[in-house]
């Protein structure tokens, strides 16, 4: 373990985590913190800005999903002024956030991931990474990847002009039509996305399936809470990223609420803690009950588990036989294992891809009239989509020119901290005994928050030159006894 | 395509981190023709794509280490950094990049040099850009400069050196 301090200023940030561990007298974990750096003033910086910048100003504060934050607002200024997009409109829509996703859950799974499963959570540190991951799948896969990756963005552009910054989305439709070739491309990248995801299935069947040591971890209680979990639905109860209402299912499985978005303040609360800048999300009505499991503490998760555990399946073939298969391997539902956030992610990707698929093929997306002009005075306006790291809520209100007066966001990763953090506390639990904490067992707590993908600082920014982590170990004296820097 | 990338890296809007952003934009003229100037608010493995095909890149970013004054030019090279592991697989950076490009035998530029400013605030969405690091700038734009014209001084490769350019992706 190295103290040393290393500038790394390309490991850009999905946002960097502190882990402080609190021992006992026996040198077992009495309480884990994680926490994390948060950016701040959004709010205060949209106040008096039109609303219609705001898909194009949200997109900017998430070097990471920025099309999730550019959809969540463009559907917050339908919502705002009152209008309602034609079908072709919303069917470009989730055709590129379709593609979005699955350009983001491939690289998550091979490049970030990946390497705790297909490598092995206990490998040898130089191995886990996506190195390690090719050498036990193949270096066609990483070409393969790399490859679909840039079909992908180029999907994006081509109907959105930037991947980084889109700019399709306006209140009432979309800003461009496609044409045929436009739509030929997209069946190429849609046909080739579902080969993809069929091959990273098989992938995960063959590495991690039947391996009964990673099976052992997926399924220990270590990373098992029993919480409830959120996710979009369509008007089938199938999981659906683009448009639906939000569900909510108890920790045993039952439908507990399904509201639109425009209600979530009715039933999702925010809870403060004085040792972390993030906001912990809780289900209103049944109340914040600390860091608690089960059916009295409001603590719920979002993310790709939830979704599956949230929903009644997959709208797509392959997706929801894929679905099926994980409910029956991992014992019915709701499944409460935190690492089985890899496997549902793999699910999902094919879900997007054959969407994508069905979304490509489908005559309407080269209708020319892609746009209803909003007529009506802005107030209010709420928009939801289903991040890849979970349920977004934007929320704006404006005066009668469309100028903001309040912002507020909710980001995926805010809804899923509070079990993040009961995570990270368990896992440290689990893992650290009489004191003893070393590399290995520093990745097996943060493979607890990584399953989640999360993504705090829901912005890029510079990395401070100490790391992206840093784990304090204190003594029952309170002692610092051990400093920790993943430094690279 | 020019042979030279220069990539800046980081978010207008979030005060500081704006830095490499608004280093790129005053490089955009001044280096055209001689260089691709490129702006970007991504981070990691999602970069990767932006260095194929360049024989050389300069990557300007902000940094914060807090151990030396804001303003700071930190000139550092992938060797600086350590060695193919990424923090975590989460926070996959240039290092592991850099192996992975090698290891797919990618066209990637044989020669990094990184220009990081020491900022002070990369937090604060909607904040301006701080004194020190408004008057670091023009010399930031002026080492880019001065890198990519030792670039040009070397003069055309020959073409025994080509041949031992790694094949490209064909995608």
């Amino acid at each position: 373990m190295s103290s040393k301090v290393t500038v790394d200023p390309i490991t850009r940030l999905e946002g960097h985590g502190k882990i402080d561990i609190f021992l006992n007298n026996d040198g077992n974990v009495e309480r884990a913190y994680f926490q994390v750096p948060e950016l701040r003033g959004f709010e205060k910086f949209a106040e008096g800005r039109p609303a219609e910048e705001m898909p194009q100003i949200t997109s900017r504060i998430c070097g990471v999903c920025p099309t999730a934050h550019h959809m969540a607002a463009t559907k917050a200024l339908d919502d705002l002024y009152h209008v309602d997009p034609p079908a072709s409109a919303k069917k470009i829509r989730e055709l590129v956030y379709s593609t979005f996703f699955v350009e983001d859950h491939a690289l998550h799974f091979f490049f970030l991931g990946g390497p705790d499963f297909i490598v092995g959570p206990t490998a040898p540190k130089a191995e886990r990474n996506i190195l390690g991951v090719l050498g036990k799948v193949g270096l066609e896969i990483g070409k393969e990847v790399i490859g679909l990756r840039k079909q992908l963005r180029g999907l994006i552009a081509l109907a959105g002009g930037k991947v980084i910054h889109p700019v399709l989305g306006l209140p009432g439709g979309v800003a461009r039509t496609l044409s045929k070739e436009d739509q030929q491309q997209f069946i190429a990248g849609a046909d080739h996305a579902v080969e993809f995801a069929l091959f990273s299935l098989k992938i995960f069947n063959d590495v991690v399936l039947k391996n009964a040591d990673y099976m052992k971890w997926i399924v220990s209680d270590t990373y098992t809470h029993q919480t409830y979990y959120m996710g979009m639905v369509d008007a089938n109860n199938k999981v659906n990223f683009y448009d639906g209402q939000i569900r909510v299912v108890t920790p045993d499985g039952k439908e507990y609420r399904k509201f639109r978005a425009q209600d979530y303040l009715t039933h999702v609360a925010e809870h403060v803690e004085p040792w972390s800048y993030i906001k912990f999300c809780y289900l209103k009505e049944v109340g914040w009950k600390d860091f608690a499991e089960g059916p009295e503490s409001g603590v719920f998760s979002v993310a790709p588990l939830a979704r599956l555990n949230a929903s009644d399946g997959m709208a797509t073939p392959r997706a929801q036989e894929a679905y099926e298969g994980f409910f029956k391997a991992l014992g019915g539902k709701p499944v409460h294992h935190t690492l089985a956030n890899h496997w549902a992610r793999l699910i999902e990707l094919l879900y997007a891809a054959e969407r994508m698929q069905q979304l490509a093929n489908d005559p309407e997306i080269i209708n020319p009239v892609v746009r209803t002009l909003p007529t009506e005075t802005p107030t209010e306006g709420i928009g939801v989509v289903e991040a890849p790291r979970g349920t977004l809520f934007h929320h704006f209100n404006t005066d009668a020119r469309g100028v903001i007066t309040t912002a507020n966001l909710i980001v995926a990763t805010q809804n899923n901290a509070a079990r993040i953090a009961m995570s990270v506390d368990k896992a440290a639990k689990g893992v650290i005994k009489s004191g003893k904490v070393d590399d290995g067992i520093l990745n097996m707590v943060e493979m607890a928050f990584r399953a989640y993908d999360p993504c705090h600082g829901c912005a890029t920014h510079a990395l401070p030159g100490q790391m992206p982590l840093r784990v304090r170990i204190f003594d029952a004296q309170r002692q610092l006894v051990q400093e920790i820097k993943r430094d690279g | 395509m020019a042979d030279t990338l220069v990539l800046g890296l980081g978010n207008e809007i979030i005060a500081d981190d704006g830095a490499g952003i608004f280093a790129a934009r005053a490089l955009t003229e001044r280096l055209a023709g001689k260089a691709d100037v490129v702006e970007s608010a991504l981070c990691g493995m999602a970069l990767l794509d932006l260095f194929l095909g360049y024989r050389h890149a300069i990557i300007i970013d902000a940094v914060q280490t807090l151990r030396c004054p804001p303003g700071t030019i930190h000139a550092l090279t992938p060797g600086d950094l350590d060695a193919v592991q990424a923090p975590s697989p989460h926070y996959a950076g240039l290092p592991e990049m850099l192996a992975l490009a090698k290891q797919l035998n990618l066209d990637f530029p044989q020669e990094i040099n990184i220009l990081a400013l020491e900022v002070v605030d990369p937090y604060t969405i909607g904040g301006a850009l701080s004194e020190p690091v408004k008057e670091a700038l023009p010399e930031l734009v002026r080492r880019v400069e001065e890198l990519v014209g030792q670039w040009e001084d070397s003069g055309p490769v020959d073409g025994n050196e080509l041949e031992k350019l790694p094949a490209g992706l064909s995608m």
